[in-house]
């Protein structure tokens, strides 16, 4: 990771930029009722060996940080919204996920969980600038 | 965090949204930039540069995902995009050739 950095910034030029940006497993997917805009029904984590890629991940970017290869210019979170036609599809789907746990942790009894639904991705960003 | 509670649409077909929403969501000026999209998969972010940047360069060792990538450009009439095999570790790639680089779901 820290090679791919350096390698980053070997072929930028000075002051060019370096935008980074993965999903962020230190927040848990959000599952929205009926629209992106839906009341939260539930969360999904993430599986374990992914917090421990994306934590080597933030090592990384901290190490060309810390070196002075880079500074940060900027930083943020964006919520990708994933639409679903049920609870199926959305099972299907993370049945298949290489990244989310394969179960919802619902807020609501089962009764409450039909129809469309909604899943907000967390994805950090953050824009690097070469030193 | 600058952004934080942003939501931008994605979908099944691509779980992701499009190249240019995403990257208006980053605020990087890319008007007129040499970019090159490092893992690009597809293209997703690449083919959404191409319409500000001056040139863009979309690397992935995925053969199969750059075919797609070059079929959509071709579909698009895109042509100051190039895709290119390679690794993020080693990048077949001159010094300081690039005001910008894209890592997408790449570290």
């Amino acid at each position: 990771m820290v090679d791919a950095l350096e390698e980053a910034r070997r072929v930028l030029v000075d002051r060019g930029v370096l935008v980074d940006a993965r999903p962020d497993s230190r927040v848990t997917a959000r599952v929205r009722k009926g629209s992106a805009r839906g009341a939260i029904i539930g969360t999904i984590g993430s599986q374990r060996p992914t917090v421990t890629d994306d934590r080597m991940s933030d090592r990384a970017v901290a190490d060309v940080l810390g070196r002075g290869l880079f500074r940060s210019r900027r930083r943020g979170r964006l919520w990708h919204a994933i639409p679903f036609e049920d609870r199926r599809e959305l099972q299907d789907y993370l049945d298949d996920h290489l990244r989310f746990s394969r179960r919802v942790r619902w807020r609501v009894p089962r009764s409450r969980r039909g129809g469309p639904l909604f899943v907000e991705r967390a994805v950090r960003f953050e824009v690097l600038e070469r030193r | 965090m600058a952004s934080a509670g942003r939501i931008v649409p994605g979908g099944l077909g691509y779980l992701r949204p499009p190249g240019t929403i995403e990257l208006a969501a980053y605020g990087v000026d890319l008007r007129g930039k040499r970019v090159a999209d490092i893992g690009a998969g597809e293209g997703r972010l690449a083919l959404g540069a191409a319409a500000q940047a001056a040139t863009v360069l979309a690397v992935d060792p995925d053969r199969s995902a750059l075919a797609r990538g070059r079929a959509e450009a071709k579909r698009l009439r895109l042509r100051n995009v190039t895709f290119r095999e390679g690794a993020a570790q080693r990048l077949r790639i001159e010094d300081r050739s690039f005001e910008v680089v894209i890592f997408s779901w790449t570290l």
